[in-house]
C-alpha cells in the first residue's frame, strides 16, 4: 500500500508499509552481522521464501565488515538480489558515521550492479537498537543526495513494518530529506 | 582505570540505568538486609542448596553493587564496606548474563518471601535489559528477540504460514462439525471478540487454536482473528528490553482498533496475560483504553451464562492444577481457573503449595529459549517434580505455554507418569454440542486420511518406531522404519517416502545431521520432515542450522491425537 511519494529529479522515492523480505522489488537491504549469516528475523524469512542459495552465496562471500555491503541474489523470492549491509549493532559508537557508511556501500553495490529499483528498511532500529529517528533522517537524506546525483535508480523504497516506523519516514521525507 | 580501558558496553549500561531506577526498584536496590529469608522461597535454591550463587539476594546483588557504585552516597563514601563495584571489562559482562538469564527465572516467590518488601525479579529483569540494550545476551534470546521485532511474533511464524494453519484448522472444523460457520474469521470487522494467541499454538500446537475455535462456534460467539498483530505474547517480558515490549503491544493495540473489536481476548498465555494486560501500556506509555481479558474468564463466562453446555463426566481422570507465576503472582489470576477446572473435571486435587506460593515450572523468564542453561533449569526442578508427584495426579492443567514445554519437560526428566493440559483442552473435551456434528467420529473417515501415503519413522527406541508405525498403520498409511541417521538416509531416498517423523537424539549421526542431509540433498529437499523428540533442548540442532525451517515439532510423550493431527496438517500442506 503506497502512503508517501516523492519525485528526486528523474527517479522517485517511495514510503510504503509491508514486510521488506515479501515486497515486490527488485532488490532490498538486509542488516546482516559481520559474520555473514543470515539468523533470524528477516534472516530466517529470506531462507523460507527464497531457499538456501543466498545462504550458500553469503558463505561464499564470507564476511561483511561493519560499514561494508555485499550482494547476492535473492533465489525464490520476489526480489532479484538482496544487498546485505553491516549497519551499527546495540549501541556502538558512531553510529551515525557507520550507518551513512553502509547506506553509501549499499548505494554503490546498487548502481554497479544496474539496480532500477531499491528498497530499504530502518537499518538495525528494532532489534539492534539503532535510534529509530536518527536512522530515518540519516537514510533519507543519504538516498535523496544520491539521487540529486547521476544514477541509474528509477525508484527507491523505504519500507515500514510497522506505525512506529512508519511515522518518522513519512516526517523525514515531508520534511524535504 | 581510566574511561578507555572500559568497555563501551558498561559505558553504555551506565548511562541507560539511571532510567529504570524507578522507586520500585531503588527501594528492592537499598532494602535488602540479607537476611535470607528469601533463599527457601526460590526453587533453584532448593534444589541446588549448596550454591550460594543460586541465592535471590546474590543475583540481584549484581545490580546493587552497580547502583551503590554509581549513585548511592554509602558507595562513594565506603564503597569497600557496602560491596560497591562497576563492571569493566566484557568477560564481567558475560559473567552477569550468566547470572541474571541462567540463575532466576523471574518468578518472583521471593518477592513475596522478603520481609524488606525487595522485589529480586524486578532487580534481575533490569539486569536483564542492560545488558540485552549493549548486545549481551544467551543465542536464544537473540534469536527471539530478532524475530519478535523483524517478523512481529517470536516464532518468526510468517503471515503466510499463520493463515495456512488458520485456513486448515478452519477445513478440518467446517469438516467436523459440517458447518460453514465453523471456520476461523480472520480480520473481520466489529466482532465482539478479537482473539489473539501464542506462536507456539499455531506452530507445534494447532489443538489448541482448534478447541477455542470450537468454544467460540458452541457459544455462537461473533469473534475473528487479526492477520497481524495477532501473537499476544511478549519477549520484552523476559529480555528486559521495554521499547520492544511496548512496541509489540502496540501492534495488538492498533490491530484491534483498526478491526473496531470490542473485547481482546488472550488465549492461555502466563506472560501475554501479563505483558498485554498488565506491563504493555506502561511500555508504550499509552492508556489502555480498551477491554481485554484472558480466555479463562472468557471460558468461565460462556458456562455462567448458559452459552456453552459442559459435560463434567468426560473429564474423569485426576487433575492438579499449576498457578503460572505470571497469571498468579503477577496478575491475581488464582480462582477463575479453578472455578472453571471445578465445571469441567470431576477429580480435582490442590497440588500444595498453591496460588501465590506455587513453584515456578522452570520454563519462565524464557528459560526454554535458552539451551545452555538446561542441566541447570531441569535440576532446579527437582522440588517442583516432587510437589507434581505428591498430587497423584494423572494430568496437571496449566493456563501458560511456557509452563505446558517447562511442566512436559520436568515429566519426562523426573519420569513422572502424568501429562500436561490446559484449559481450553478439558472445556472442549467436556463441550456438549447442542447441534451434533454430522460427521461421525469413528475410525474409518480418519484412516482414509492417511491412505495412499508412506511413512518413514526413524527413532532409535524400538517402542517409539512401533507405536509411530501402529499409529499411522491403523489410519492407512504404510510405514518404512529406520533405527538410526544412516539407514534413515537411505530408505528415504530409496522408498520415496511422503512424509519423515525424526528423533534428534540417535547414536551415530544425529537427528540433526539427518535433517540437514535432507534438507541439503536435491533430491530430498521437499521431503516434509517432523520432528519428534524427547529432548527439547536439542532444537538447536535443527533451528541453528542455516536450512529451512521442519514442517512440524512435536515433544515426546506425543499421543496418537497429537501425531495423527500433525502429520495430516503436514501432509495437506506439503501437496
Ligand atoms: S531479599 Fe529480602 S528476604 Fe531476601 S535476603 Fe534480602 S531482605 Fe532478606
Ligand atoms: S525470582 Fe524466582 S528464580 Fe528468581 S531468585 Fe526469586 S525465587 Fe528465585
Amino acid at each position: 500500500m503506497t502512503m508517501v511519494e516523492k519525485k528526486i529529479n528523474n527517479s522517485k522515492v517511495r514510503l510504503v508499509r509491508g514486510d521488506i523480505t515479501d515486497i515486490d522489488v527488485e532488490a532490498f537491504i538486509y542488516d546482516i552481522t559481520a559474520d555473514a549469516k543470515l539468523g533470524t528475523g528477516y534472516g530466517s524469512a529470506i531462507m523460507a521464501r527464497g531457499g538456501k542459495t543466498v545462504q550458500e552465496e553469503l558463505d561464499a562471500i564470507g564476511t561483511c565488515p561493519t560499514g561494508e555491503a555485499i550482494i547476492t541474489g535473492a533465489g525464490k523470492m520476489k526480489a532479484k538480489h538482496i544487498i546485505h549491509v553491516n549497519g551499527p549493532k546495540f549501541h556502538e559508537p558512531d553510529q551515525e558515521g557507520k550507518l551513512r557508511s553502509a547506506i553509501t556501500a549499499a548505494l554503490k553495490r546498487a548502481e554497479e550492479n544496474q539496480i532500477k529499483q531499491l528498497a530499504f528498511p530502518p537499518i538495525g532500529t528494532g532489534f539492534y537498537q539503532v535510534d529509530l529517528q536518527l536512522c530515518t533522517r540519516v537514510l533519507v537524506d543519504a538516498v535523496s543526495e544520491h539521487l540529486k546525483g547521476t544514477t541509474g535508480l528509477d525508484e527507491v523504497l523505504f519500507v515500514a513494518l510497522d506505525t512506529r516506523e512508519f511515522k518518522p519516514f513519512e516526517a523525514h521525507i515531508g520534511q524535504g530529506g | 582505570m581510566t574511561k578507555k580501558d572500559v568497555s563501551w558496553k558498561v559505558q553504555k549500561m551506565m548511562e541507560l540505568l539511571p532510567p529504570k531506577l524507578s522507586r520500585q526498584v531503588v527501594l528492592s536496590l537499598v532494602s535488602c538486609v540479607h537476611c535470607g529469608m528469601c533463599n527457601e522461597a526460590c526453587h533453584y535454591v532448593k534444589s541446588i542448596p549448596d550454591d550460594p550463587k543460586m541465592t535471590p539476594s546474590y543475583k540481584a546483588d549484581q545490580l546493587r553493587k552497580i547502583f551503590k557504585a554509581n549513585h548511592d552516597w554509602t558507595g562513594r563514601v565506603a564503597p569497600k564496606w557496602v560491596g560497591a563495584k562497576t563492571p569493566i571489562t566484557e568477560e564481567d559482562l558475560e559473567e552477569l548474563k550468566d547470572i541474571a538469564f541462567g540463575t532466576c527465572t523471574n518468578c518472583r516467590r521471593c518477592t513475596y518471601n522478603c520481609p524488606m518488601g525487595v522485589d529480586t525479579a524486578t532487580v534481575n529483569r533490569v539486569m536483564r535489559g542492560l545488558l540485552t540494550r549493549v548486545g549481551v545476551m544467551p543465542e536464544g534470546v537473540w534469536a527471539v528477540s530478532k524475530d519478535s521485532w523483524e517478523i512481529g511474533n517470536q516464532m518468526g511464524v510468517l503471515m503466510e504460514d499463520y493463515q495456512e494453519t488458520l485456513e486448515w484448522i478452519s477445513e478440518e472444523l467446517v469438516d467436523e462439525l459440517g458447518d460453514e460457520k465453523a471456520a476461523i474469521p480472520i480480520d473481520k470487522k466489529n466482532a465482539n471478540i478479537v482473539y489473539t494467541v501464542n506462536p507456539r499454538e499455531v506452530k507445534y500446537d494447532p489443538r489448541t487454536i482448534t478447541n477455542a475455535a470450537m468454544i467460540f462456534y458452541a457459544a455462537g460467539e461473533d469473534w475473528t482473528m487479526p492477520s497481524f498483530g495477532w501473537d499476544q505474547t511478549n519477549f520484552g517480558l523476559f529480555s528486559g528490553d521495554d521499547v520492544m515490549g511496548g512496541n509489540i503491544y502496540k501492534h495488538l493495540e492498533e490491530k484491534f482498533k483498526e478491526l473496531s473489536g470490542n473485547l481482546l481476548v488472550i488465549s492461555e498465555c502466563g506472560h501475554g496475560y501479563r505483558s498485554t494486560r498488565c506491563e504493555g501500556p506502561n511500555w508504550s506509555a499509552t492508556p489502555q483504553d480498551f477491554r481485554m481479558e484472558s480466555s479463562v474468564t472468557t471460558m468461565l463466562r460462556y458456562i455462567k451464562e448458559g452459552k456453552i453446555k459442559v459435560d463434567k463426566t468426560k473429564n474423569t481422570e485426576k487433575v492438579t492444577f499449576h498457578d503460572s507465576c505470571n497469571n498468579a503472582r503477577s496478575c491475581g489470576l488464582y480462582e477463575e481457573p479453578r472455578e472453571l477446572l471445578e465445571l469441567v473435571t470431576t477429580d480435582f486435587q490442590e497440588m500444595y503449595p498453591n496460588r501465590q506460593e506455587n513453584y515456578c515450572c522452570t520454563g519462565g523468564g524464557g528459560a526454554m529459549s535458552m539451551a545452555e542453561y538446561t542441566p541447570r533449569r531441569l535440576k532446579s526442578g527437582k522440588i517442583k517434580a516432587e510437589q507434581l508427584a505428591a498430587t497423584g495426579a494423572k494430568i496437571v492443567v496449566t493456563s501458560c505455554h511456557n509452563c505446558v514445554d517447562g511442566l512436559g519437560d520436568l515429566i519426562k526428566h523426573y519420569k513422572l507418569d502424568m501429562e500436561v493440559k490446559q484449559l481450553v483442552d478439558l472445556v472442549a473435551e467436556a463441550l456438549v454440542m447442542e447441534k451434533p456434528a454430522e460427521v461421525p467420529e469413528e475410525k474409518p473417515a480418519e484412516a482414509a486420511t492417511l491412505a495412499g501415503y508412506k511413512i518413514l519413522v526413524v527413532d532409535d527406541e524400538p517402542d517409539m518406531r512401533t507405536f509411530l508405525s501402529t499409529v499411522f498403520e491403523d489410519n492407512g498409511a504404510s510405514v518404512i522404519e529406520a533405527a538410526d541417521g544412516e539407514q534413515a538416509l537411505t530408505l528415504a531416498k530409496s522408498e520415496k517416502p511422503s512424509l519423515v517423523t525424526l528423533d534428534l537424539s540417535m547414536p551415530g549421526k544425529d537427528g540433526g545431521e539427518v535433517y540437514a542431509s535432507i534438507r541439503q540433498d536435491p533430491q530430498l529437499a521437499k521431503l516434509p520432515v517432523c520432528i519428534v523428540t524427547g529432548r527439547p533442548e536439542l532444537r538447536k540442532l535443527i533451528y541453528d542450522r542455516d536450512v529451512p525451517r521442519p514442517e512440524g515439532y512435536l515433544d515426546k510423550p506425543v499421543s496418537e491425537k497429537d501425531i495423527l493431527v500433525n502429520a495430516r496438517k503436514i501432509l495437506d500442506l506439503s501437496e
